[in-house]
Formats: C-alpha cells, structure tokens, sequence
C-alpha cells in the first residue's frame, strides 16, 4: 500500500512537470518606456491624491499650487521621454 | 504511513533541488541568449512547476504526521514524544508544531504553499517571478534539507513500541496555541517572498518600483500573521502562564518582534519608493534584514542558544542555521555590491518636515528599538564569548529603552499621515495639527485633574503621555477621515456614513493603513495601563476573604477533580464589587498524566476598565489551603481591541480600491458635470 501511494505521488507530479506544453510564457525584460508608462501613472496617482488633500482642506493654496506645480514639471518630463521613446524606438 | 511521509519529504526535496538548479540554468540562459529558441523558457517552466509539485509533496507529507497523530501511531518518535491517546483531537492537530521536527515540517510545508501561490501567479511578471521562485526554491531546500538530516519527523522508535505516548506540553494544550504557532510561522515563513521578489529585482537589474507594487500584499498578509501570532502569543502567555503580565522579554518572543519591526519599517518606506523613487537601497536591506531577522529568530528558538520558555532543547540544528544566515549574507551582499548602482534615489528629501521625513524618523526608530532588543537578546551569548559567563539583561533593561522608543512612534503615528509629501508649511501643521494638539493637552489636563501625578514616578509620566499622544494619534486620523468624508459629501450628496464608506473604499490602502495607526494608539493605550496594576497574595481557606481595589473575594470552596488527561484543583471564588456581588470565579491548577506536569488554569474576569485576574498558585504544604494570587491590570481589554483594530485595517488596506468608474458613476450626474478634469480628485 505504501509503494503504491509512494509511485502514485511520484508518477503523478513528475507528468505534472514535464507533461509537453503547446505554450509557454515568454520571459520579456521591462523596457525603459515600460517604465516610464508606470511612473507615468505614480505622478497621476500623486496628483489625484494632492488635489482631493487640497478640496479636504488639509493644504494652503501656496503649498498646494507649489506642489502642483513640482509634480506637473516631473511628468512633463516623463511625458517627454515617452514621446521621444516612442517615436524612436522600433515597435517590439 | 511514516514511509510515505518520509518519502514525500525526500521528493519534496528533489523538487525543491530540480527548481534551483534548473531555474538558475534557464534564467542564466534566458539572460546570456535573450534571442536564443525556446529551450531555455521550456526549462524554466518545468523548474516552476517543480517548485509547484514540491508543495504538493509536502503537504502529503504534512497530512502523513498528522495521521500518524490522529491513529496513535508510537512506532513513529515524534507522535510518542508530542502525542498520547487521551490527548483530545485540537491538540493531536497541535501536535504537528509542536516540536522541533514537526514545526520544521510545517515551516517547509508553509514555505512550499506560499511558493505555490507565487509560481500558480507567475503571468503577473514572468521573469521577475521566475527570479522569485528560484531563490524561493533555495530557502525551500535548506529548510527540506533540515527535516531529511538533522530532524526528521518520521524517524521510528527503536526496540519495543510503547502503547501510550509522553503527551503534549501542558503549556501548549490552550485553544490559542493550536493558532499561534502556525500564525507567527506564516509571518516568518511569509517574508521569504519579498525577500526573493526583492534579491530576484536586484539580480535582474528590474527598473521600476513595480516589484514592490507586486509585493505589497504579500507583504500585507504576511506582516498581519506576523501581528496576529504575536498578540496570540500574548494573550496565550497571560491566560496561560499565570504571573499576571502579557510580555516578559523573553528572547522568543523578542525573537518575533524584531522582524515585525523591521517589517513595519519596510511597509512605510517602500511608500516613499513607491511614490517618489526614494530609499531603494534602504528598502532592500530593509526586506533582507527582516527575512535575516526571521531565520535569527528561528535559530534562538531551536539551538538553545539562549534561555527561553519556548527555546526546543539544545541540538546541533544551529549550525545548520548559522551556515544558512552566512550563506543569505553573502549572496545579499555581493548581489548587493554588483548591482547598487541599479538602485539609485530619483528624488532626494527636500525638508524635515515632510511625509517622506517622518517615514524616516519612524524607520530609523523602529531600527533603533529592533537593535537595543537584538543587543539585549544576544547579550548573555556575547558576555559569555567576552567574559566566560553568561550575563542576561531582563525587563528593565529592555523597558528603559523600549518605553521612551514606543512613545515616539506613538508620536509619529499621528505626526506622519497629516504632513504633506514633499514639504510641509508652518501653516500647514498649524492647521493640520491644531485639533490633534488640543485633544492631546486636553487628555492630559484631565488626567492630572482626575489624579494621575506624572512627577511623582516616571511610569505614570510615561502613561499620562501615552495617554496624551494616544489621543493626539486619534484625533489626527478622525480628523482625517472626516475632512475626506466632507470631500465625498460635497460631490456626491450621499450622507456622511456613505460617503465615510465611499472615501475608505476609494484609496483603501491609505485608510486601511490609518486604522492599522488607530488600533496602534488603541494598543499603546492598554499598554499604559500597566503603570497601574495591583496584586495580592493570600492563602484562602473556606470563607477567607481578600480584598483588592474595589473587589472582594470570598472563598466558597476548594476541592479536586480527575479525568482521563489530567487531576485538577480548583477554589470557587465568589467576588464582590463595591459589596454586591458580580461574578463567582474558579482558579485551576492541573496535573498531566502523560507528560507528569502541572499547569496553572487562569481565571480571569475583563472588562474596558480592568481585569481582575486570579490565580491559583497550589495548595500550602503544611496548613493544605489553597495560595491564591489576585492582580488587578487596567485596560488590558484594550490591547486586545486594538489588535483587532490592527487586523481589521490590514484587511481593509488589502481590498482593492473602487475603480474610476466606479466612483464616477456614484456622483451625482449633475456634480459630474462641473466636476474637475478626469481622475482628479479620484
């Protein structure tokens, strides 16, 4: 009984692992314009968050337009480099 | 049964040896051909499903000792030394953790579920999670490695078979040990995953912050078990182990606080990675030190290192540990030395006073408490190299140093959600902090009024400003609740329990979190009510009476009791409060069969104010009455309160957040009209 549980466990796992597959996952690397796509939406994010703190009231209007203003600046010029990515680089 | 455990345990160390192995060599293939056919991809695809068949083997190899339990199977040494017949079904379940091999066993096994879940969810970030899984395949063979050599849990008796076995620890046969262990082993063994999506980022020179966003509920879950196996663990030693306190330093339990801390301290700073491109560096050696501090842990737990009421006898399993901590160091390291440039801060701080300045402070104090606990822990093993003689440093060493340390986290708890990212004006904290302030001093006026004397002892000036920040903490986090809710109101119409709900669900993380800080100030609160405790000891005879703050407890009687698991002695107490009566008690002492020991049965009466807690601590040998211990500890209730606080926003901050289109579709169609640009305010 013990045998036959034993092979069954075994026989069991290793068709799990090296029963062929029709597809595997490709392993891509991030590119440069990936990332900037995702720190593109961290700034928006940022700025959603640093507006609706603004409407709670929990900033002055100076803090607010300074702050506004230092995130607007950093996805300009994330913004840019995406442009410029994406006209240069060749589509994948 | 045993052979099929002991089988499945070598299969699952195959498996765990075939992911590495394999998974390295595709990975290293994968990176030098990046072009190359697909080969390599093919390779790396079964080294995941390896990863995935060893969680399987484990499991059975897991339900095999748990059957041995459960059919009193004594040929096997571990069940005839953790197990007896008369041992009711929770603790035969129990009795898997219970032990060295069997607790190693449960760590492997957890180890190979948390892969499993990682490698079934590998199309987040195939190659970042083939990265993870490989390193996670490492740390699985170590630990499949100890429970094939040095402690096996299927190993059998040699000569004849004893028919009944030693039993289970008393101390362990209590309804929360059979949660507590496998809570604060979820915690540890949980770590290992950022760990390896972090060592996995640094390896692969990943760009981007995305790795953490992939991480952060695991990081959530495994810090919430981490917390919940804690405060199991002490509300365990105070109903259980009788001397009226909930926290004695013991090193197994500094043990699991310091990667907690060093945890906490990671779940705040990757925020500013996340949003700012900061800190990279510090985070990753944050993740490191806490899986580091995981595996410290488990090795003081299991070498005898140290004395503890927890430590497994001393064995040779430490140097198995000590080769494994050197190991992780070195790879960290030198990952660490080839790849920092990968690593560098996009932003740097820009004031002192800004939300990225008090994640700093509140790293660099939990830092501070987690190495003033490290050195006390490690002193009496240091002391002993330096001098020949083990010197250890107890509860005064540690609360001189750690008291002052919470305080100030207490502090930044409050200070660090009302500053602003970036930088934060004086008018700013003036109106952000004007209410916190008010209610803090007000708190503290109150109590002086009502008789606390913070100058006449430095315990009571520690609980007045405990207190006092406790409802600063409160005031801050309402307050910030509130203003969001007004926001919601303003733009939806709804009333202000909705739109309460609606803000929560909108950024769930950041509210979450802000509950997680409540329930903080909530448990710091029942902690400061330990400056107050009182106890009284007295041997009580039939109609003996004692008399304790404003409770009186009158003995009714004494008298034994036996069953097939263990004799017992018991006094049934009746109290009065204020001269009426409210309750009748029964303080136990037990005496064990199988493993001949005594444990003492707490009884225990808690309400928000206090909790009058009775002991009995054995019968006196020469008149034969009954010793019964009183104490009275205030607000003990409320640590336990706020450790549901704690886990209720852990949960809350896993939720994903309501969708933009969601939240538009509940404003009002004729708000939405004069609503701001799209997404803002979302």
């Amino acid at each position: 009984m013990t045998i036959v549980a034993c092979a069954a466990l075994l026989i069991g796992i290793l068709i799990y692992i090296f029963y062929p597959q029709r597809k595997t996952e490709e392993q891509t690397q991030k590119t440069r314009l990936e990332y900037l796509r995702e720190r593109k939406e961290t700034i928006y994010e940022n700025l959603r968050d640093l507006n609706f703190e603004y409407r709670a009231g929990k900033y002055p209007e100076e803090d607010y337009l300074a702050q506004r203003a230092a995130m607007e600046n950093e996805a300009a010029q994330v913004l840019s480099e995406i442009e410029f990515l994406e006209d240069n680089v060749p589509a994948a | 049964m045993a052979a099929f455990g002991s089988f499945a345990i070598l299969l699952g160390l195959v498996l765990c040896a075939y992911n590495l192995v394999v998974g390295a060599i595709a990975l290293r293939q994968i990176a030098v051909h990046p072009q190359a056919s697909l080969a390599p991809e093919r390779l790396a695809e079964s080294a995941r499903r390896a990863g995935i068949g060893s969680f399987i083997a484990l499991s059975a190899a897991a339900f095999a000792l748990v059957y041995c339990a459960f059919t009193n199977d004594f040929s096997v040494a571990y069940i005839l030394h953790h197990s007896n017949r008369a041992l009711p079904w929770p603790y035969k379940f129990a009795a898997l953790w219970s032990g060295q091999e069997g607790s190693l066993l449960l760590w492997a096994w957890l180890l190979a579920a948390y892969g499993f879940v990682l490698r079934v969810r590998h199309r987040v970030d195939v190659k970042l999670t083939a990265y993870a899984s490989t390193i996670l395949a490492a740390v699985q063979v170590f630990f499949t490695l100890l429970i094939v050599f040095p402690a096996p849990p299927f190993a059998l008796v040699q000569g004849a078979i004893p028919t009944d076995g030693f039993g289970l620890n008393p101390l362990l046969q209590y309804p929360e040990m059979v949660i507590h262990p496998p809570m604060l082993y979820l915690g540890y063994v949980g770590f290992s995953v950022p760990f390896a999506f972090a060592l996995g980022a640094l390896m692969m020179r990943y760009p981007g912050e995305k790795w953490i966003h992939i991480t952060r509920r695991w990081t959530m879950v495994t810090w919430l078990f981490l917390t919940c196996g804690i405060f199991l663990g002490m509300h365990w030693a105070y109903a259980v182990l009788g001397w009226g306190g909930y926290w004695g330093w013991d090193p197994v339990e500094n043990a699991s606080l310091m990667p907690w801390l060093t945890g906490t301290a990671f779940l705040h700073s990757v925020m500013m990675q996340e949003k700012r491109g900061m800190m990279k560096s510090w985070n990753v050696w944050l993740i490191f030190t806490t899986f580091m501090l995981s595996i410290l842990g488990t090795l003081l737990t299991r070498s005898g290192l140290v004395s503890s009421v927890h430590a497994f006898a001393e064995s040779s399993i430490g140097t198995w540990f000590w080769a494994f901590l050197v190991i992780v160091l070195a790879v960290c390291l030198f990952t660490y030395i080839l790849q920092r440039d990968n690593l560098q801060s996009e932003h740097k701080i820009e004031s002192l006073v800004s939300r990225e300045s008090s994640f700093l402070f509140n790293n660099l104090v939990l830092l501070a408490a987690c190495f003033t606990i490290l050195w006390g822990t490690l002193f009496p093993i240091i002391s002993e190299y330096v001098e020949g003689s083990k010197v250890t440093v107890g509860p005064p060493f540690y609360n001189r140093v750690a008291v002052p340390i919470g305080i100030f986290l207490l502090l930044l708890t409050g200070i660090g959600p009302v500053l602003a990212w970036r930088s934060t004006s004086f008018k700013s904290v003036r109106r952000n902090f004007l209410w916190p302030v008010i209610a803090g001093v007000a708190t503290a006026l109150i109590l002086m009024a009502a008789g606390m004397r913070p100058w006449q002892d430095i315990g009571t000036l520690y609980s007045l400003m405990t207190f006092s920040l406790g409802a600063l903490v409160t005031t801050a986090i309402v307050t910030e609740f509130w203003r969001g809710s007004r926001v919601i109101q303003r733009h939806t119409g709804k009333n202000m329990l909705s739109s309460l709900v609606q803000l929560t669900r909108r950024n769930t993380r950041r509210y979450g979190g802000y509950m997680v800080h409540l329930g903080v100030a909530i448990v710091f609160i029942g902690l400061a009510g330990s400056a107050f405790n009182q106890s009284a000891e007295q041997e009580m005879g039939f109609h003996d009476s004692m008399t304790i703050g404003p409770y009186r407890l009158v003995c009714q009687s004494y008298t034994q009791d036996s069953n097939a698991n263990y004799d017992s002695e018991y006094e049934l107490l009746n109290v009065y409060k204020n001269g009426k009566f409210l309750l009748q008690m029964a303080p136990e002492r037990r005496f064990y069969h199988a493993s001949q020991q005594t444990e003492t049965m707490v009884a225990d009466h808690s309400t928000l104010e206090r909790d009058l807690y009775v002991v009995y601590e054995g019968a006196n040998p020469d008149t034969n009455q009954p010793i019964i211990k009183v104490f009275i500890n205030p607000l003990v209730a409320w640590i336990w309160i706020g450790v549901l606080v704690m886990a209720l926003g852990t949960l809350l901050a896993l939720v994903p957040n309501m969708s933009a289109e969601q939240a538009a579709q509940s404003r009002k169609p004729m708000e939405e009209s004069v609503a701001l640009p799209a997404g803002v305010g979302d």
